[in-house]
């Protein structure tokens, strides 16, 4: 029986042309009506086209298959009972006013989001990684906005985004970051001061699989990302939010694979800072998304 | 790595299975009643707690009725080593995606990457040129098929290693290189707790003042050995099996027994049975798990294991 079992499954398996294109070697139709120009003198094609998923992507398999069933025994937390409703309070501003009617009225004291507890546990609430978000600040682009133009290079190529790719239009691509406040002698409203760059979806997981066993293996005296101590309070913001953050030295730029081929090319090493943005939420969900990382090997190490 | 799982065991048992989520009711209600009797699975050995705080029974507890028996087994998986082989649908979506992506994409700036008239530029508008065929076709690809296989070995590329083992080929079941792109899960052939001879998942009983996951784990190497390295995924079990006593249970007072399943992970090694109390051992899919197991035992596990 186990030997027909064996043959039955990969019977799917068709090694050989996994991954070759099973297109009909056709051409492509004759064009009988030519398609309208825009401004550039581009053809505008009849439909949007929108580019989905190219590839089966490794890391988010290894998330449906393997970390969300142990994700979600991990972070299981039994309430037999139902929870007490939670303490009314007073609205900020008075709600028979016509004024605050239809507008945002937080209790008094705000709305101390961070201080909630998580939602109950549940089958289709597993903590899932929902965007990475790169970043970085050169001071010497003040000066010099040119100073920008290396890093703009290095983030794309890192995360391969670009604005508007595959006709998306929340992809936003490489955004300069300009200063918002005041300070004398720094900076004013409006300066390019650095870079940021989101990566979602198949993007994200290749960016993080590439972190994984490309850069972090390599960067030298590198113990993980520190985690606080056992004493720090669960429901500040930086706890609460499901967010997991570190910083890469400039000597971990070139050890990307995209930036290793030609190093050369970048007049200046930077460091970087990573945001890993999961969907946890409430007291302690910084340790939910640190266990939902270390399932992609993420390292991480004790203060 | 387990957030705030407390190190005592008061709130464990949650369980997927149906019956055990009614059992789990039944216990909180016996919570609610007598708040201080110690939970079953705190500390109970056959002989000890008082009452039976977690028999299926919905009758209160009587002081005639055995003590339940507990249990702990482990559900040993080992997570799969290969991506899935996409079907013949999803090869065409993808294929379809990759074209519209290769005709829609920004220039590459080839200029920024290679020095003007280098060999390896030269390469590469080569590669590129040929896969722009593959892609769009045309009466050449036919023809070029035959070439990359030997000059691919020429150039000392790596050969990537086969999706199918020679496991796959002869059927061995003991190999954990078997069916790379499944979930496997270790079953032994053993004596079940009726003493009977069934292939089942590793378990064992419960010690006075132990704590279930520490059981589980304990469990797990006396009947699989050192040889292995494995991590126990929760403290929580992830389901509960309540083997269907015989009629004139109550008559002979048999206890109930629970036995609690937990996750674990193999990360190196093997299984290696004694030969006393097991005499075989094999990774199963889950598929090929159902006609071995006993109906009951199936119905308890069957939502726990993966169908890929």
């Amino acid at each position: 029986m186990s030997v027909q079992a064996a043959v039955q499954v990969p019977r799917r398996v068709v090694a050989a042309n996994a991954g070759r294109n099973i297109r009909p070697t056709r051409a492509a139709p004759e064009i009988r009506k030519p398609l309208k120009r825009d401004a550039k003198g581009l053809p505008i094609p009849h439909v949007n086209i929108i580019v989905r998923d190219t590839h089966r992507c490794r890391l988010s398999d290894h998330y449906y298959h393997t970390v969300q069933d142990d994700l979600m025994y991990m972070t299981y937390v039994h309430e037999p009972y139902a929870r007490k409703p939670r303490r009314e309070l007073r609205p900020m501003y008075d709600p028979n006013d016509p004024y605050t009617k239809h507008r945002y009225n937080p209790p008094v004291g705000g709305d101390r989001w961070s201080k909630q507890p998580p939602q109950p546990s549940a089958p289709d609430d597993v903590v899932v990684l929902e965007r990475i978000q790169l970043h970085m600040m050169m001071k010497e682009a003040i000066g010099h906005r040119t100073q920008l133009l290396g890093p703009i290079m290095a983030f794309r190529a890192i995360s391969g985004e670009s604005e508007g790719a595959g006709g998306r239009r929340t992809a936003e691509g490489v955004q300069i970051v300009k200063g918002k406040k005041s300070l004398s002698g720094w900076v004013r409203p409006g300066v390019p001061l650095g870079v940021k760059v989101d990566l979602k979806g198949p993007k994200m997981y290749d960016f993080l699989a590439t972190l994984v066993e490309f850069v972090l293996p390599r960067l030298r005296e590198f113990p993980g990302i520190v985690m606080p101590g056992p004493s720090v309070r669960l429901d500040t913001p930086s706890a609460a939010s499901g967010v997991v953050s570190f910083g890469l030295p400039p000597l971990a730029l070139s050890l990307f694979p995209q930036i290793e081929v030609n190093l050369d090319a970048y007049p200046k090493s930077f460091g970087l800072h990573i945001h890993f943005v999961t969907s946890a939420k409430g007291v302690g969900a910084q340790n939910r998304a640190r266990a939902l990382l270390s399932g992609f090997q993420v390292p991480f190490a004790r203060a | 790595m387990t957030p705030s799982t407390p190190a005592s065991f008061p709130r464990a048992v949650p369980a997927l299975a149906r019956d055990a989520l009614s059992a789990c009711r039944q216990h909180a209600r016996a919570c609610l009643h007598f708040p201080s009797r110690p939970l079953a699975t705190l500390a109970e050995t056959p002989a000890s707690s008082s009452a039976s705080t977690s028999t299926p029974q919905p009758a209160p507890a009587d002081p005639h009725l055995p003590k339940p028996i507990i249990n702990a087994a482990v559900i040993l998986n080992r997570a799969p080593l290969l991506t899935r082989t996409p079907t013949m649908f999803e090869r065409a979506y993808y294929a379809y995606h990759a074209r519209i992506q290769r005709a829609l994409f920004n220039p590459f700036p080839s200029d920024f990457y290679f020095k003007q008239g280098s060999l390896l530029e030269a390469k590469f508008v080569k590669e590129e040129k040929e896969r722009e065929r593959e892609a769009f076709g045309g009466p050449w690809v036919l023809k070029r098929k035959q070439k990359p296989e030997s000059s691919s070995r020429a150039d000392g590329d790596e050969e990537p290693m086969p999706r199918i083992t020679e496991a796959d080929r002869t059927g061995d079941v003991k190999s954990l290189d078997r069916m790379g792109e499944r979930n496997l899960y270790l079953l032994l052939l053993g004596k079940d707790h009726t003493g009977k001879q069934t292939w089942r998942f590793p378990y064992g009983d419960l010690k006075e003042h132990e704590l279930l996951h520490e059981a589980a784990e304990r469990d797990l190497e006396a009947e699989c050995g050192t040889m292995m390295d494995t991590w126990i995924v929760s403290r929580n079990p992830i389901g509960v099996y309540q083997p269907p006593l015989p009629a004139d249970a109550a008559k002979k007072s048999l206890a109930q027994t629970h036995l609690f399943f937990y996750k674990a992970h193999i990360l190196a090694g093997q299984v290696r049975p004694d030969g006393k109390n097991i005499t075989d051992f094999a990774w199963l899919t889950k598929q090929e798990i159902q006609p071995r197991v006993d109906q009951n035992y199936w119905a308890s596990i069957k939502d726990i294991l993966s169908d890929f």
